[in-house]
């Protein structure tokens, strides 16, 4: 670090330390799950950008969503999602958790996550390299830096559209809601 | 015992059933579906050991589900298995009334897939001591794994209805 990036670091510090310290959950959804290993360990090497995988959503701010989402995973997405702790960046990977992908017509497949979900960003493709999660990592940056990755801002405020979608799609929740609805 | 007398021994014991070869030379047998069990068993006594699948067909048009019974063997110096390779054992069921006896008796690794039969494309298995859903988490009108499931309908009814969240106001 110089020594311009100092002040800029010290005025802001809580952005500066969430934006290199964005560690993932080790969730693992779709064939995308493929394509993590190869980006965490040593021929790219998350660890570059301050991504580590962590065995658990408590220790976690970053969830990447790796592919198609069966009616079943999305109980478990949820769940893992309100178990992490504030502040919290979701990421789609691929074209599944966007529209479906090649599941458009399927049974049994959520076709639009943010119904369900906040997501701060998508990366688009079937499958998309290791680049580009770093591509989303630093584009993530800069989002940080501008105060835009606020996704999980918006789940407190819409929460009661969201647990209603939830609901929907599942069935009753046996868990309590994370927020008061009023 | 050879391939062939295998063959028409089955014939001989059992009553219209119908034995094919294909091009493979896979043993496809054709029964009825009373006939399913005594034939796994009849097939378990000269060491076909093993089920390794029950799958199933929609013949919408023909108006009946396909069950099929794929066994193989764990011995690998089983002489007759070595000639034979696989037997597939076919039957058919009415569409209408799809109701079969379960086979748990003779192999009892049938029971998940009899229940996954049983969910995807609703056939009820008599005897089965648990047929609870597997797989899926949301009920259907008809099981999805039928041909009459128009699943393009079930996503423009269901996933599509769901709104989209609205923007929070600034």
């Amino acid at each position: 670090m110089d020594r311009e990036q100092v002040v800029k670091a010290l005025k802001d510090s809580g952005k500066w330390g969430h934006k290199y310290s964005l560690w993932a959950v080790y969730f693992c959804t779709g064939c995308g799950i493929i394509e993590i290993p190869p980006s965490i360990t040593s021929r790219w090497d998350a660890e570059r950008f301050g991504v580590i995988p962590v065995a658990t959503p408590r220790q976690a701010n970053l969830f990447l969503i790796t592919g198609y989402v069966s009616v079943k995973t999305l109980r478990a997405i949820i769940r893992t999602y309100e178990q992490m702790g504030e502040p919290k960046y979701t990421v789609g990977f691929g074209s599944c958790p966007i529209n479906g992908g090649m599941y458009w017509d399927s049974y049994n497949t959520i076709k639009k996550l943010d119904k369900y979900i906040p997501i701060d960003g998508w990366i688009a493709g079937c499958m998309p390299r290791p680049e580009a999660v770093f591509v989303a990592v630093t584009h993530l940056w800069t989002l940080i830096d501008k105060g835009m990755a606020n996704a999980y801002k918006k789940y407190r405020k819409q929460y009661k559209y969201y647990r209603k979608n939830q609901e929907m799609a599942l069935g009753k929740l046996e868990w309590p809601p994370l927020y008061p609805i009023k | 015992m050879n391939k062939k007398n295998l063959i028409e021994e089955l014939k001989l014991t059992f009553a219209d059933i119908r034995v094919n070869e294909d091009k493979n030379d896979t043993i496809k047998i054709h029964a009825k579906k009373e006939q399913v069990k005594t034939i796994l068993l009849y097939l378990k006594n000269y060491g076909y050991d093993h089920l390794a699948l029950v799958s199933c067909v929609d013949w919408i048009n023909k108006k009946e589900f396909e069950l099929i019974y794929i066994l193989t063997s764990y011995n690998d110096n089983n002489e007759t298995y070595k000639e034979t390779g696989d037997i597939y054992l076919k039957t058919k069921i009415s569409r209408d009334k799809s109701e079969v006896e379960t086979v748990i008796g003779v192999f009892e690794n049938a029971e998940p897939y009899e229940r996954e039969i049983h969910e995807l494309f609703g056939i009820n298995f008599r005897g089965h001591p648990r047929l609870i859903p597997l797989f899926l988490e949301r009920e259907y009108d008809v099981p999805p794994f039928r041909k009459d499931f128009d699943t393009r309908k079930y996503v423009e009814d269901f996933f599509n209805s769901i709104p989209v969240i609205p923007e929070e106001k600034a």
